[in-house]
């Protein structure tokens, strides 16, 4: 009885390779049990003393109180001595089998109980007879049905036990005076009669209860075969919709294809996932992301779709299961994945618009572990996965293409630069007349060419700004803490002889004067923004007009307006206002040179310094811009701090 | 007449074309070097009255190094002479290079910078202030 194997504890439909998780629900049950049959047993000692009082009441002469108490008061010691083992296995976490083990133990004293009890209480003429029928009830609900039809075999075998030997004498009798009026324990008939209903009772109850508690079971089984099933199928749609995410984001590369392969392994509970891509030749799969294999399989040598027949079929685009790999004539390394462990492989073709890319598998240590479902499954990963690697592929083109057009002009203009910059210089050593007198109209012709040459200069200048800021972007932080209110005092200085040349009135209104203004910038780049905005309104605004700059502060941030009186913005032009190269036609007729840049710079700036440009124009009116900066984090300030009391 | 000597150190001919000119109307005497070897040599040969310097030759920071040597002020120095003749520096406009440009007795041992292209009436004004 006590030489139980664990297989009995969970359900004997072994369904195949149920897993641990599931079993410990059934462990958990069985456990919870125990506690409960030994909580229904301090009412059944307390139950049977209070009914050896109350018989004895009613039968005041009839019956021997003492063993009916004694009877109690040992149901209750040894059930204290059950409670007492089950706290420490509890607290010691013990194997199901010591809670089987003890529930049996259980079992058998309820038995030993119940038989002195019929035994004192009348033997086959006792009423307490039948409720051996609740504890084969309780027994059938613990026990697989083999189980509880021992118990029950062994519950009719004591009874008979008792009876036969009541009835030839070996024990004595112990009757309940005033119930029976014979002695019907000597009567073979009525013994026979009682005794057969009992056995017949106790066996019908054995198979009644375990057939319920037998289909319970099935259910509850079924219930977490479902859940399994359910938690499979939540997995391969995160791992779906991981996929998904992915095709959309711009990641790098190999960060996709990690994702990849690790959500895949998870949601197919598999041992291993890998991702192998043709490279250009075409010739060879190189594993690009793995999840789950040791290095040395990996390195276990090339992999050419030449030699490799699987890798050929699945290539041709067929998802491929391989249930026995070791011993698999499309293996091309089967010694390999033995040693791995991987006894079954599923294989899906990664696909591009223009061919194939390489090959998703997975990998398990089960032979013949992939279902169809499985094979469906790979299948998407691997239709979602083509997409998010042509993705990524195509956004690194981009980014290169664009870094190279930037580096690109960034070599050029630099090479422009220092030619523009002599050239220039050298007609002013002319024109200054340092290598003789020149003529008017030598002057006047060299002048125009000094013109031209300035402009080209301001082109190469503003272009070489635009692509190094293109190439440094905003990853690059050369931030420092710039003083807003310096900077903009600079600039404006800069620009009161040309402003006065034109008799414009220039103006810095500084609508908050103590507030100070520390700007996470470049002085060079604040320069820029501010230089380029300044110039244009002196530019675009006739003589007489007037140019305002003015600063003021708000939540977290300072503004910089730039305006003025002057000819206006088109509303046609606006929505090219930024564009490269791009001037408002009234630009163009008012100021023949002009790059068509400085804006583009502006807003590139003020976007690197995580700042806002907005612009309000009405033709003929003026044009207002405003630059919106953020303030410089509290630790950046004392830099500021510093670095403006070096320069006094 | 007390000739002034200024030496210019600039791989770029026509830049040192350019600077020459102005000071050699203004009658200075001029001396030039294409690298920053040759403006070693003729700087102890010569002993100018003031260098030009370009900052981008060789490398991008070349000028820099060599006024760094020219001002050393340790005493074993081989230009221990001219430790104290001032250096000006060309440099381009929206210089792209991350280098901050301001004149600093500890970093940049220059007196003063002239941006390119260089404007012959500035590039003397500076002149006179250093050597008259």
């Amino acid at each position: 009885m006590m030489a139980t194997s664990p297989a009995d504890i969970p359900s004997k439909k072994d369904k195949n390779a149920s897993p641990k998780k599931d079993r410990s629900l059934v462990e958990a049950e069985l456990v919870s049990s125990v506690a409960w049959l030994i909580r229904l047993r301090w009412l059944a000692g307390v139950g049977v003393l209070l009914a050896s009082a109350l018989v004895s009441v009613i039968f005041p002469f009839g019956i021997q109180q003492g063993p009916l108490y004694a009877i109690g008061i040992g149901i209750l010691a040894y059930n204290l001595i059950f409670y007492l083992i089950e706290r420490r296995l509890r607290q010691a976490s013990a194997p199901a089998t010591s809670f089987d083990q003890l529930a049996k133990w259980q079992v058998g004293f309820d038995w030993l109980a119940m038989t002195l009890l019929i035994h004192f209480s009348g033997g086959i003429e006792s009423p307490v007879l039948w409720f051996f029928i609740f504890h084969i009830v309780i027994a059938s609900i613990f026990f697989p049905p083999r189980t509880a039809y021992l118990f029950a075999l062994l519950a009719i075998g004591l009874v008979t036990g008792l009876t036969l030997l009541e009835y030839f004498g070996v024990l004595t009798h112990l009757p309940i005076s005033g119930l029976i009026g014979i002695p019907l324990y000597q009567s073979s008939a009525y013994v026979a009669t009682v005794l057969l209903f009992f056995t017949s009772t106790s066996l019908i109850t054995a198979y009644l209860a375990s057939s319920i508690h037998e289909r319970l079971r099935q259910r509850e089984e079924e219930i977490i075969e479902l859940t399994r099933n359910l938690r499979r199928a939540t997995n391969r749609l995160e791992a779906l919709n991981d996929g998904a995410r992915l095709v959309g984001s711009t990641l790098e590369l190999p960060q996709v294809l990690n994702r990849l392969v690790e959500s895949t392994a998870l949601a197919m509970g598999v041992r291993a996932c890998s991702i192998r891509l043709l490279d250009i030749t075409g010739r060879k799969l190189d594993p690009v992301a793995v999840f789950g294999l040791s290095k040395a399989y990996l390195e276990k040598g090339p992999v050419d779709p030449e030699d490799n027949p699987l890798a050929r079929e699945v290539l041709s685009g067929k998802v491929v299961n391989v249930p026995d790999a070791p011993n698999s004539p499309l293996i091309q390394y089967p010694e390999e994945a033995r040693q791995e462990g991987i006894r079954s492989m599923l294989s899906a073709p990664l696909t591009g618009k223009d061919g194939p890319l390489g090959i998703l598998r997975a990998y398990a240590v089960e032979p013949n572990r992939f279902t169809p479902d499985d094979e469906q499954f790979l299948a998407a990963i691997a239709a979602q996965g083509s997409i998010a690697i042509e993705n990524a592929i195509a956004y690194h083109a981009i980014e290169t293409l664009d870094a190279t057009k930037s580096q690109f002009i960034r070599t050029v203009t630099h090479e422009l630069r220092s030619p523009v910059s002599v050239t220039q210089s050298l007609l002013k050593t002319l024109v200054a007349g340092y290598v003789g007198e020149v003529s008017e109209q030598q002057k006047e012709i060299l002048g125009r060419a000094v013109r031209r040459i300035e402009f080209l200069q301001t082109l190469v200048d503003d272009l070489l700004d635009l692509a190094t800021g293109k190439a440094e972007g905003k990853a690059l932080e050369i931030r420092e803490a710039v003083d807003l209110r310096a900077a903009i005092e600079r600039v404006v200085e800069r620009f009161r002889v040309p402003a006065t040349e034109k008799e414009l009135a220039l103006e810095f209104a500084d609508l908050t004067p103590t507030q100070p203004f520390i700007i996470p910038a470049t002085v060079d780049g604040l320069d820029r923004i501010l230089d380029n905005l300044i110039s244009n309104a002196i530019k675009y605004t006739p003589i007489g007009g007037k140019v305002t700059i003015s600063l003021s502060g708000i939540t977290d941030g300072a503004q910089v307006t730039v305006e003025d009186t002057g000819i206006g913005i088109p509303e046609d032009a606006m929505k090219h206002l930024f564009e490269e190269f791009y001037r408002a036609p009234n630009a163009r007729t008012l100021e023949q040179q002009g790059t068509g840049l400085g804006l583009v710079i502006v807003k590139d700036l003020v976007n690197r310094f995580s700042g806002r440009l907005t612009v309000h124009s009405t033709l003929k009116v003026g044009s207002r811009f405003t630059v919106f900066l953020p303030l410089a984090e509290p630790e950046l300030m004392h830099i500021a701090q510093d670095a403006s009391t070096e320069a006094h | 007449m007390n000739k002034k000597h200024i030496l210019i150190v600039d791989d770029d001919p026509d830049q040192r074309l350019v600077i020459r000119l102005p000071l050699e109307a203004e009658g200075y005497e001029v001396k030039e070097a294409a690298n920053t070897e040759e403006g070693r040599r003729l700087v102890l040969e010569t002993k100018p009255d003031l260098i030009i310097l370009d900052v981008m030759m060789d490398s991008t920071t070349a000028g820099f190094q060599l006024a760094l040597e020219l001002h050393n002020r340790a005493d074993d120095s081989e230009f221990k002479e001219i430790r104290n003749t001032p250096i000006i520096m060309l440099t381009a406009i929206h210089s792209t290079t991350p280098l901050r440009f301001a004149p600093d007795e500890d970093y940049l041992p220059v007196q003063t910078f002239l941006e390119k292209p260089v404007d012959p009436e500035l590039l003397l004004t500076k002149v006179r202030g250093f050597i008259g």
